[in-house]
Order: structure tokens, then C-alpha cells, then sequence
């Protein structure tokens, strides 16, 4: 599903260059379920955006699917974001002046569906997460963790194949924070890769796999069970 | 998609109101204030005569000063004098043709209520009306004995019937001017043409004159000019009246009909003839020069539309273009202040080429608004000129459905002028930075 070999990212401000991802290197099998854990600024976000291509490696390559994207143009990238990849952030990331509706809409446009397909999709999804009744709401009348199961609803309503989450509970109390990892456990079990990005090693040590990024290399290959220490240091 | 993104740039101009009135207004402002100018100017430039362009002809002849040209734009007299236009008269070459000039009667009605008035004329030979395709309403013009004999008849425009005869037909009613009984033998319909390409010499955007009158008139009256008068040869001037006609004056504007080459080449033939015997007699005693000019060459000549008309039109768009500039700042700030939702956009699969259209289209429809807006400033400026030149540009000083569209397509040029950059810009912002946090 998601190959990475030998990838490096790195940063140049006016005087330094920080180097977020050096000899970078990663395979994630179809249907899996893995979780990300590291340090903070350690360079979990800056792998989440070039695994989904928001964002260009320096240098590595990077086969999505069985495809090498490192050398695609922007629209190739928006194309296959659109149509492979959801995005879950912690801060939700709702455009606030549309309604639950319209922004699980947003993918669905770029995507290119008439009406009637959009409309069906969206509600598919909108009961999946259980707001079906809130679709006219503003994402400010909805608590945290139903604006999560949204953004969640609109990740999936393009059915993509691959999901990345940066730290979807982050924002969360522990009860929601369960809820909104059901669901993607869920959504999980019906075929969808996940890569999850956690500071929390109970949902972390919920996943299939856990990899651990250091100084921005993976660190660390141990199955889940044997590093509950080093997550919680 | 265009219909998806015209709907965010609705939704986007709601969600900032300050800022989207401030940009509209900026647009308005600025193609209000360049459509008033260039309306002014186009109307100006228009030519009522355009379907004749290419038969009408106006004459000149160059009588005037051996010592000294005239500071015409081509140094021959605007006007001739009046024995020259009687001598023209006489030559039957061309199809039709008009002496005449400007002058004033005192109206009256017997057996009527109506307070006299003083009211503009048009002493012309009776083919004005056919070579300008003047429209009539109720019969039509003199017959020809009125332009040599003296005839009391009158035409009448659409105006000065309604106000005399109360719009009725007035054929066959006696009209008093000047005291003297005249009979009505034509109304014409409205008819207002603008610039006055048929004469010139007075204020070329005032309205037509409200009474025609034939040429034979002249002695009977002692008509002279409410026009341009202009001569050089004072001193040998005859005593009187009469005096006045046969002086090297110029007053009179004569305008030709010609079907063909080869009629105006006659008529050319025609013209050096006369001067040349003219010449014989003493008078004409500059070189040899006369003109024939097409009414768009006439009113080019003539100058209608001012260098300083031409000016202000560039002023009035430089003018816009500070607005456009103002319009950049404008709308960088309102579309940097929606990054955020652009980086969720572009997380979810819009291109850049997608963030740019919409942003577009979302300074296009600013530019639309600010288009209907400027048409009003444009209105309100238009009327405003109008009073300041209290009744010299009253025939030009409004806008037609075409003026209507320029202003909006140049709102909408200016919008898009002013908005490429912004979108540029938040098209190329990297989406990542914004999705971090919220
Ligand atoms: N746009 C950027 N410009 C410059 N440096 C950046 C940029 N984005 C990230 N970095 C740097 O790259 C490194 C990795 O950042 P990244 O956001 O990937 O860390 P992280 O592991 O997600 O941290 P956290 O757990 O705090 O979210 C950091 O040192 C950060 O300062
Ligand atoms: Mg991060």
C-alpha cells in the first residue's frame, strides 16, 4: 500500500535547515492498522503530509499503491489525495461556515460526482458516525467529539483507501477519545488502512503495528506489547 | 464546478462583509468615475450622420484675408458668405444641398393663451430636411420658389408643435413670429442629433433648433446670424443691410449631397470654376483652395472631441487603477485570512489551479457587484456634468445599454486584474502549515 525508502525532508528558514525526516524508510501492508509515536518534533506530522502528499519530499522515493508519486505535478497529487487518501487532523479542521452537509460535501466536488451521488454518499457516512440528524448544523454547535466523528465522515465519504490521522483524540477527553478509536477500529475491520499518529499509548498499543519515530528516522520495529516503556518515557 | 464556486464566492462575501463592501466600493468608485468620463467621450464621438458618411459632404471656400490665412484647423473659413452661398445655390450638380445658419424668432399664436417666447431658428434652403433624414410627422418641406421669393411658411419640430398647437396638426395654422403671420407647412418628429454634426460652429452638443424657416427671407426680415460671424474685409463694405450681404462675412454653413466620384468630380470642377471667375472679379485672392469633407472628417476638423476630453479619459482609468491597487491590498487580506480553509481544501483534494479559479471567480463576482454599483456612480456623475454645463452637452450626457455593459466588463476586468495576485498567493501557500493546529 505505502512504500517509503530512504526519505529525507528538510526544512530551510534564512538561517537554518532543519532536517525532519532523514533516511526515512517504511512499508505499510493493505488493511493494516498502524500507530505512529515519537517525541514531539520528532517528524510524525511532516511523515503523515508526505505520505499524503500534501506535501514533496527533498529527496526518496515514495511508492503510493504501487505507484511512484515522488515526480507528479500538483493536479496528479490533488487527484490521487482526492481520491485514495482521507485526512484526519486533531484540530478537526471544519470549514465553519459550511454545515455538516457541505463540508462532508468538499472532497466530494473536487472529486467530480452529480448531485445525486454526492447526496448518497453523504448521508451513508453521516449515519456511519451517527449525526445523520445534524446535517444542517454548524460545526461550532457540535461538541469536540462529534465534530471528530465528522471530519472522520468526511474522510471516508470518498471511500478512500488509506486514512492518516494526526493525533485524532488529541483534543478529546478519554471517553470521546474511545469512541472516536471504535470507529476508526471500525472502519478499520471494513478494509481501510490506517496510519494513526498518537501521544497516547493505550490507543497506540490498540493498533496492529506500532512504529516509533526518533530524531526523524523510524526507531523501532518491536511488536506493540514489548515497548509500552519507551511510549509512556 | 463554475456554479459550486460562484456559490462560495457568495457565501464568501457574506462571511466578510466589511471587507467585501470596501472592495465593491473601491470597483464602483473607480469605474463610476472612469465610465463618467468615457461615456461623455463616446457620446461625443459619435457621428449622427454615419449612414451618409459617404455622400454628405460639408463645403468650404477660402475667401478670406489675401494678407493672412484662416486659423482653421484646415485655413479655410468654417462658413461662407452669403452671395457665395446664393451663387452655390444655383449650380444644379449636386442631389441635394443647404445654405443656412442660425437665428431667433419672437413666437406668438393669435387667439391664444400662449405668452410669447423667444425661440432658436434654422434659416436653411429647403432640402435640410432630406439631406439630414430629418423624419416628418405632418407634411413636409417648402416648396423651392421659398427659398428665393419671400415665403411666410415654418416648419415646426415635434417640441415646439406640442407647445403651440398642443401636439395637434397643425398643417395650414398660422404661427406669428416676429409679428408676421407664418403658415405651418411641416412638423417634424423628434429628431435631436448629437454632436449637431450639420453645424459646428455653435455649441455642437446643444439641442436642434425649435423652428425652421426658408432661405428667401433674408431681406424681407434683415436677417442676420445668431451664430458665428466672422470677416476681414472691413473697409469696403456698402452702407446697410444690404452692405451686410454682400460682404466678405462668413456666416453661412452649406453642406453638399454627391452620389458618386464622378458627381463630386463635376462638383469640384464645378467649384474651381467659380472661384477662378470670381477671382477675375477681384475677389478670392489667396491661392485657390475650397473642401469638401465627409460629416466624419467634419467633425474630426472641427475638433468635437477636445484634447483635454482625451486626458481626462486617461486620468479617469489611471484613476481606476489606484482603485485596482487598493482592490490587491483588499483582497490579500480577506482571502490570507480564509488560508486556513484553503489548506483544508487542498488537503482534501483541491489543486492549486481549483483554489485559484475559486478565488477568481470570487473577485469577479465582487467585480460584478462593483460594476452595478459604478453604473449608479457613473449616473449620478453624468447628471452632475450635465447641470455643470448647464444645457451645452444635454443631447450626450446619458448612457446607452452599451456604456451599461463596458462598465461592467471593465469592473470585471479591474476585479480580476486585482484579484490575480491574492489568488495566486493563497493557491501557493503551503496547506500544511495551516492544519497543524486550529
Ligand atoms: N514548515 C516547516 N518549516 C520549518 N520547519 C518545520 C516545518 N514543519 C516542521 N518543521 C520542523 O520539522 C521538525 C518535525 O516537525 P513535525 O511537525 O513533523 O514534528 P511532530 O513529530 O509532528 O511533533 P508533534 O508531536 O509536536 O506534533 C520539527 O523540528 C519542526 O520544527
Ligand atoms: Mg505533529
Amino acid at each position: 500500500m505505502l512504500k517509503m525508502h530512504n526519505i529525507r525532508k528538510s526544512f530551510r528558514t534564512d538561517t537554518i535547515e532543519t532536517h525532519a525526516l532523514r533516511d526515512f524508510s517504511l512499508e505499510v501492508k493493505e488493511g493494516e492498522f498502524v500507530s505512529v509515536t515519537g517525541p514531539s518534533g520528532s517528524g510524525k506530522t511532516t511523515f503523515l503530509n508526505i505520505a499524503g502528499l500534501l506535501e514533496p519530499s527533498t529527496d526518496g522515493q515514495y511508492l503510493l499503491d504501487g505507484e511512484d508519486v515522488s515526480n507528479l505535478n500538483d493536479r496528479q497529487r490533488s487527484h490521487l489525495r482526492n481520491e485514495k487518501i482521507g485526512f484526519i487532523f486533531q484540530g478537526f479542521n471544519l470549514i465553519p461556515d459550511l454545515n455538516l452537509f457541505d463540508n462532508i460535501d468538499v472532497p466530494l466536488r473536487y472529486r467530480g460526482f452529480n448531485a445525486k451521488e454526492r447526496r448518497k454518499r453523504i448521508e451513508k457516512v453521516l449515519e456511519q458516525v451517527g449525526l445523520s440528524a445534524r446535517a444542517r448544523h454548524l460545526p461550532a454547535q457540535l461538541s469536540g467529539g462529534q465534530q471528530q466523528r465528522i471530519a472522520i465522515a468526511r474522510a471516508l465519504a470518498g471511500e478512500p483507501r488509506f486514512l492518516l490521522a494526526d493525533e485524532p483524540t488529541g483534543n478529546l477527553d478519554s471517553l470521546m477519545a474511545r469512541q472516536v478509536m471504535e470507529l476508526l477500529e471500525f472502519v478499520n475491520e471494513w478494509g481501510t488502512t490506517i496510519v494513526m499518529v498518537t501521544h497516547d499509548p493505550d490507543l497506540a498499543r490498540r493498533a496492529q503495528r506500532n512504529i516509533q519515530i526518533v530524531d526523524g528516522q523510524v526507531c523501532d520495529l518491536r511488536p506493540v506489547t514489548e515497548q509500552s516503556d519507551a511510549v509512556s518515557a | 464546478m463554475i456554479i459550486y464556486y460562484i456559490s462560495l464566492a457568495l457565501r464568501s462575501l457574506r462571511s466578510t462583509p466589511i471587507l467585501s463592501a470596501l472592495m465593491v466600493a473601491a470597483i464602483a468608485v473607480g469605474v463610476g468615475a472612469a465610465m463618467t468620463v468615457l461615456t461623455l467621450n463616446y457620446m461625443m464621438s459619435r457621428n449622427a450622420l454615419q449612414h451618409k458618411d459617404n455622400v454628405l459632404y460639408a463645403v468650404q471656400l477660402d475667401s478670406w484675408d489675401p494678407n493672412k490665412a484662416n486659423d482653421t484647423a484646415n485655413e479655410i473659413p468654417w462658413q461662407l458668405t452669403y452671395q457665395d452661398a446664393q451663387a452655390l445655390l444655383r449650380s444644379d450638380i449636386p442631389t441635394r444641398q443647404v445654405a443656412m445658419h442660425r437665428f431667433g424668432f419672437t413666437v406668438e399664436r393669435e387667439d391664444s393663451h400662449l405668452r410669447p417666447f423667444v425661440a432658436s431658428a434654422r434659416v436653411t434652403s429647403r432640402d435640410f430636411f432630406a439631406l439630414f433624414d430629418v423624419p416628418f410627422l405632418y407634411g413636409g418641406t417648402w416648396d423651392s420658389a421659398a427659398d428665393q421669393a419671400h415665403t411666410q411658411v415654418v416648419v415646426l419640430p415635434k417640441a415646439t408643435n406640442d407647445r403651440v398647437f398642443a401636439g395637434e396638426n397643425s398643417m395650414g395654422k398660422s404661427i406669428t413670429l416676429n409679428g408676421e403671420p407664418f403658415t405651418v407647412v411641416g412638423v417634424i418628429d423628434h429628431w435631436n442629433p448629437a454632436p449637431k454634426v450639420y453645424d459646428l460652429t455653435n455649441s455642437p452638443f446643444a439641442d436642434a433648433e425649435s423652428l425652421f424657416v426658408p432661405f428667401g427671407l433674408h431681406r424681407q426680415f434683415e436677417i442676420d446670424t445668431w451664430g458665428n460671424d466672422s470677416g476681414w474685409d472691413s473697409g469696403s463694405k456698402s452702407e446697410g443691410y444690404e452692405g451686410f450681404l454682400q460682404s466678405e462675412s462668413v456666416w453661412i454653413q452649406y453642406w453638399v449631397e454627391l452620389r458618386d466620384g464622378e458627381q463630386k468630380q463635376q462638383y469640384e470642377t464645378f467649384l474651381t470654376a467659380y472661384i477662378q471667375g470670381e477671382k477675375a472679379q477681384g475677389r478670392f485672392q489667396r491661392p485657390l483652395k475650397f473642401a469638401l469633407s465627409r460629416p466624419s472628417e467634419w467633425l474630426r476638423l472641427n475638433k468635437v472631441l477636445r484634447n483635454d476630453n482625451r486626458v481626462l479619459g486617461w486620468v479617469s482609468l489611471a484613476f481606476l487603477l489606484v482603485c485596482v491597487i487598493n482592490g490587491v491590498a483588499l483582497l490579500l487580506a480577506k482571502f490570507l485570512r480564509k488560508a486556513p480553509e484553503a489548506g483544508v481544501r487542498r488537503a482534501l483534494g483541491a489543486s492549486r489551479s481549483a483554489l485559484f479559479i475559486q478565488h477568481l471567480i470570487e473577485s469577479a463576482a465582487i467585480g460584478v457587484i462593483g460594476g452595478i454599483a459604478g453604473i449608479v456612480v457613473a449616473l449620478v456623475g453624468i447628471r452632475t456634468s450635465r447641470h455643470l454645463a448647464m444645457g451645452w452637452i444635454d443631447t450626450v450626457a446619458s448612457m446607452d445599454w452599451l456604456m451599461m455593459l463596458a462598465a461592467i466588463g471593465l469592473a470585471l476586468f479591474a476585479s480580476l486584474l486585482a484579484g490575480f495576485y491574492p489568488a495566486w498567493r493563497i493557491s501557493h501557500t503551503n496547506p500544511a502549515i495551516y492544519l497543524k493546529t486550529q
